[in-house]
This record gives C-alpha cells, structure tokens and sequence, in this order.
C-alpha cells in the first residue's frame, strides 16, 4: 500500500515544512477565537480520507483551557494593511512567514492521519491584492479537496475587498467561511481599519447567505455552498459601543445573516496607539455579553428584554437573573406546569435542565428532592419556582437580591483569575483579518 | 439472598437476568470478589442463548432501543453495572413502556449516569486517540480508556480513515480492533511491537510546536485544560508526553 496520498507530495518536499514558519503562522493566527469543527455532515468518498462529524470534536486542550479542533494557520503574515489594533500590522516589527499550499495540504493530511486534527482552519494576512490572496487560498483549499481527496472539515477566513467570483469558488469547498466584521460600529471600523469597510465585510456575508438559502430552497445535495453556515467575531472595548448597540447588532447578524455564531473577544491594549484605549475591557464582559448571545439565540430572549440600546449588562448578575428580578410579577412558577418557554426563562435552569423537567413530569408529579436528584442546580432556581405548590425560596426580595449578587461575584472572581497576569495579557485581537 | 456471577459478557448476564428475575431479592455481578453477607448463595451463571433472546425479546417489546442502552452499560467500568442494568430492566417491567426519559426515576438517573460515562469517553476519545505511523504504512494507536469501547470506536475510524489500515490497541484490556482497508474487527492483543515510519518523529516534533505556540501562555487555565482532557489520558498524547 503507498501511503503518501496525491501529487506533488513527495518526501523530500514533507521534510521542509519548517518548524519556525510554523510557530510564526499559528502565533499569528491563535487570537481568533472560533475553534469549532461542527456543523457539517461531509461524508467521505471512495479513495478519499476523512468526514466531518457534526457536533464537531476536540483533539486537545491548551493549558489557556481553550480546545485545539483545527489546524489553525495563516498562509501568511506578511500585511499590507496597517490596521490599528493588529499586531500583524504592516508596520509592526515582527517576524514574517509564508506557506505553499502544498506545504499547508501535507500538513494537513498528517496531521489528520494521526487524529491531531478535525480539519484546517485557513487564514491570511493581505500580502498581496486581495484578490490574489484570497485566490492562494482558494487554490490550497481546492488542492486539498481534489488533489489530496480531503473530506475533513474546512474553515475558510474570507479576505474583504476580494472578487465575489473566487469567493463562492471557495464556498462550495469550504464547510464554513467567516467574514470578520472586526469593530461593532462603521464608525470605529473606520477609525481603527480604515483600509476595510463596512461594505467590503458585509456584502460578501450577505451574498454567502444568499446563495446557501438558495441550496435550502432547491434542496441541493451535492456540492453545497458551506454546509456549517457562517460565522463572524468582533473586538469589544476598543471603541465605544454600549452592550446594548452590540446585543442589537449581533441579534440583526442572526436575524440578517443566518450566523451560526457571532464571537466576541475583549480586547486588551498590545499596541500602543493614541485611537486606542489605553485600558482593557476585561473579560467579565465578554463573560456577560455570551451569556446575552445564548439567551437570544438558544432561551426565546429579545435583545430588548435584556438591555436597552445604551445600556450596558449588569456585572452583577447574570443577564437572566437581571431580567428575572425586573420581572419578579411572572414569579414564582409551578415547576408541574409550567410551559418550557417559561421554563427556560427560570435563572438557573439551563436548556437541558428544562428539557428533563418537561419529560419527567410525564412520568408522575417533580418534588423539589426529585430535581436536586436529577441534578438541576436549584441554589438560584429555588426563588422563582414552586414544586407541588410549595415554595423553597426566600420571600424577600433584597434577600433574593444579594444571594444571586453574591453569586454573581463568585462568577467573576472565576472569570478573573483567568488573567493571572494581567499586566502581560496579549489582547485576544485577531491577528489577522 | 442469591448471587449470580457472570463472565462479564452479555449474554451471560440477559441469561442471568432469566433466572434472577423470579427471585424476590438478589444481585447480578461480575465481580468474582463482591461482597458477601451470611446468607449469600453463590449462583454461577452458565450462558444460555436461548434464555438470552427471550430476554431480549421482552425488553424489546416496551422500548427498541432498550437492547442497545443495556450492551452499552455492560461496557462501563463500574463494578455494579449488571446490577444497575438489572434494576433499570425490572423497572421497565414494571413501568410497561419505555422509561429512559424519566429522568426522576432513580434507577434510570444511575442507569443513565453510565450509559452517559460510557458513550462520553466514545466521543472524547474519538477525539484524544493518537495514531503513529509504522514502517508498513499502517496506523497504531495505543490507549487505556476507563470503559471498554474499542468496538465502539471502530466505526468511526473506519469510515474516516477507509482507505488506511489501523490498529486501535487498548492496552489495559489486551484487546484490538483492526482494519484492513475494508472491515475490521477485534482480536486479542497482547504486546505490540511496533516500528515507526521515518517521519513520524518529524509530525510529532511539528504537531508539539503547533501545540505550544498556539497557546496564549498569558492567559493560563490549567483546571479546565485539565476538567476537560483528565490527566490519565495524557500518557498517549504525544503534546503531553514531556508534562
């Protein structure tokens, strides 16, 4: 059996992939924060190696305590934007590396082949037109795909200002594609980057997202423009934007867009610079702010209901005990009967909880020893719901206040410790595009 | 009180599950060191297929998918899963219909509990399992995972990975699955000698510098890194073979 799979792979090229370029390459690309491998269901084919599982898998853990999925490289750091958070910036003093895309490819498959690695996550700097970047990164993907009959989850970051035409080329071989829209305003995007608009981030996610409601209508089946959707980050506390203006935004990109996922990373100054801030937003409101994105996206939530447009989320609570305390009239709910829309509004009670509560009370009435036995967390739940009628909580609301506040400060001490040093923190800014 | 001994296998314990039904109290164990009282009778339980499929045919009749949770217990490393699977089977019985979403139900909460464990480390393994690459061209991976899931992850590797030859060894239970390009199957397996490729080194020096540099060391975390990849799965990952 040969083992070496597709052209071009010969032995003499594996050995040159070069353990420095390597490092720059994933130092470079390491701050974007999407890691996930979920969302396709990309089989195999006769002669090829790998699928995609659908709920994605984790191959490691990094001592950060995030997951390592995909191979997560630049082909390039070398940029000719000068963007003004970006430590990747043309004129920044770093050092600069480049990847053929067969090296890229031959990474790949060996990594894959020895289970490193669900796929590829590809990005790059701009080191040449936009055009011609996003066109290499086309041609490595699709030498992947073809030439080395890769079938394994590809995630493509799309270059702004590239010709649409090369990008659907890559959307019907990449699995899923993001557009990073950087900045939560046009304003702050023109500020910080200006060599990237509005437009250039949002026309080409809009047209992504018309060409797949297009394979949903006519029920393609083969060669389907990016199969696990889009996705999208943004640096929170580089400009001004309120909680509130960046809730709304994030809903209209589900809404608008179709997203799978909208990323938040907070930022933390690394390059000094007098349009930025000096100081960082901290990671409690990155914290806070997910917890928004799940209550809309997964918890029946409107932005509305949680924070206003020049709000900001409470540090103290959690988003749904914020709302649960401005809304104690719907409180407390009988846990027999409530409906699972209710349920899920109960601070505490996560989805799978509530999905377990509705099943179990099929098979006879829930005491409140029966769901501490099916292990829901009630130490916040007990104030806003009966079993049997019988309530368990505290009657009074400023009791009920401080014990969810107390609950609140222990979050963030957890949240905080994970910045043992503070001082030296690298800001989680894309670096990249 | 009775106490029936299985091999460990599945049939031996559906057989089991045959004669200890009628029995007002006793227990179903694997274990040859279980603990006994006074009273104990040791009941050693020979297999008995045809007990086996009415057993089997009975569970089927209130959930379909019954069978299956069950086989997926006996994999569990915990040394009261027959019983656990017994306790679940007799409130099936009992309840008359398919009772794995009662979820208040305290045989089902521990029965679920395992099943969970077990199905669990499929998933996470799927992801933890670390081929080399051997001079023949095939793949080898060592592990010693808590339950015994081979077979379970066969599948998997099999349809990823069609056109490679593996072997997926679990050391602890001397047992293989191995692919020939077309079917695999498991086998016993003791030692393996094994002669690595010439570039295996090569990916495993590239893949440990991947994994150094695309962590933010200012940001270090180490409890979740290891709430979510347990230390006991370390010594096959080669990024954490050096600590």
């Amino acid at each position: 059996m040969h083992f070496y799979i597709g052209a071009g792979a010969d032995s003499a090229q594996k050995r040159m992939i070069d353990e420095r370029k390597l490092e720059i390459l994933t130092e470079s690309a390491k701050y974007d924060v999407s890691c996930s491998s979920s969302g396709s269901k990309r089989a195999n084919k006769p002669g090829g190696l790998g699928n995609a599982s659908f709920g994605g898998i984790c191959h490691s853990f990094t001592p950060d305590g995030r997951c390592i999925s995909l191979l997560k490289i630049l082909m390039s750091n070398e940029c000719l934007y000068d963007c003004e958070y970006c430590p990747n910036r043309r004129s920044a003093d770093v050092p600069r590396a480049r990847l053929t895309p067969d090296e890229i490819c031959e990474l790949t498959i060996n990594f894959y082949k020895r289970n490193y690695i669900e796929g590829l996550f590809l990005s790059s700097a701009v080191f040449d037109s936009p055009d011609k970047t996003m066109e290499l990164l086309c041609e490595t993907v699709t030498k992947l795909r073809r030439v080395y009959n890769f079938n394994g989850y590809i995630h493509l970051k799309g270059i702004p200002h590239a010709d649409s035409a090369i990008m659907m080329k890559a959307a019907h071989i990449a699995d899923r594609m993001s557009y990073n829209i950087e900045l939560p305003s046009e304003k702050s995007l023109k500020l910080l980057a200006p060599q990237k608009s509005k437009q250039s981030l949002v026309a080409p996610m809009k047209e992504l997202k018309e060409a797949m409601d297009y394979d949903r209508i006519n029920k393609v089946r083969k060669n389907k423009v990016l199969p696990a959707g889009q996705t999208t980050q943004m640096i929170i506390g580089a400009s001004p934007e309120s909680d509130g203006q960046i809730l709304k935004l994030t809903e209209a990109l589900y809404r608008n867009m179709n997203l799978k996922r909208v990323y938040y990373s907070s930022y933390i100054p690394v390059v000094k610079s007098n349009k930025l801030p000096a100081v960082g937003a901290g990671l409690l409101r990155e914290h806070r702010l997910y917890q928004a994105d799940w209550l809309i996206r997964f918890y029946g939530f409107d932005v509305d209901e949680i924070c206003g447009a020049e709000e900001n989320l409470s540090p103290d609570y959690d988003p749904k005990c914020a709302w649960a305390l401005k809304n104690m009239q719907l409180f407390p709910v009988e846990i027999n009967t409530a409906p699972l829309a209710m349920l899920l509004r109960v601070p505490g009670i996560g989805s799978k909880g509530a999905y377990k509560i509705c099943e179990a009370r099929k098979f006879g009435k829930l005491d409140f020893d029966n769901l501490a036995k099916m292990r829901i967390v009630l130490k916040r739940a007990k104030h806003f719901i009966t079993c049997k009628g019988k309530f368990y909580g505290s009657d009074s609301f400023e009791q009920v206040k401080t014990s969810l506040m107390l609950d609140g400060a222990r979050e963030m001490q957890t949240q905080l410790s994970m910045f043992s040093d503070s001082s030296t923190a690298l800001s989680v800014l894309t670096g990249e595009l | 009180m009775k106490i029936f001994i299985t091999d460990g296998g599945s049939y031996s314990f559906f057989t089991a599950v045959f004669d200890a039904y009628r029995e007002r109290e006793c227990i179903i164990t694997s274990d040859e060191n279980v603990q006994m009282s006074f009273d104990s009778e040791i009941v050693r339980v020979e297999t008995n297929y045809n007990k086996c499929a009415r057993v089997q045919k009975k569970l089927l009749k209130y959930d379909s998918s019954a069978v299956d949770d069950i086989l997926t217990v006996l994999r569990s490393c915990d040394s009261l899963k027959e019983q656990t699977a017994f306790d679940y089977i007799k409130r099936l019985m009992e309840q008359k219909t398919s009772i794995d979403r009662a979820y208040n139900l305290p045989e089902v909460i521990i029965f679920n509990e395992l099943k969970h464990k077990v199905t669990y480390e499929v998933h996470k393994m799927s992801g933890f399992l670390r081929f080399m690459e051997c001079d023949s061209g095939a793949f080898y991976a060592p592990y010693s995972p808590d339950n015994d899931i081979t077979d379970m992850l066969m599948p998997h590797f099999a349809a990823r990975f069609r056109n490679e030859r593996f072997v997926i060894h679990d050391v602890k239970r001397k047992i293989a699955g191995i692919y020939d390009g077309h079917e695999w199957l498991i086998g016993y397996a003791g030692e393996a000698e094994v002669y690595l490729s010439e570039y295996e080194k090569v990916f495993q020096t590239l893949w440990k510098k991947y994994y150094k540099a695309v962590n933010i060391k200012e940001r270090p975390h180490e409890k979740q890194m290891k709430g979510y990849m347990p230390v006991r799965y370390w010594k096959f990952l080669p990024e954490k073979m050096d600590g």
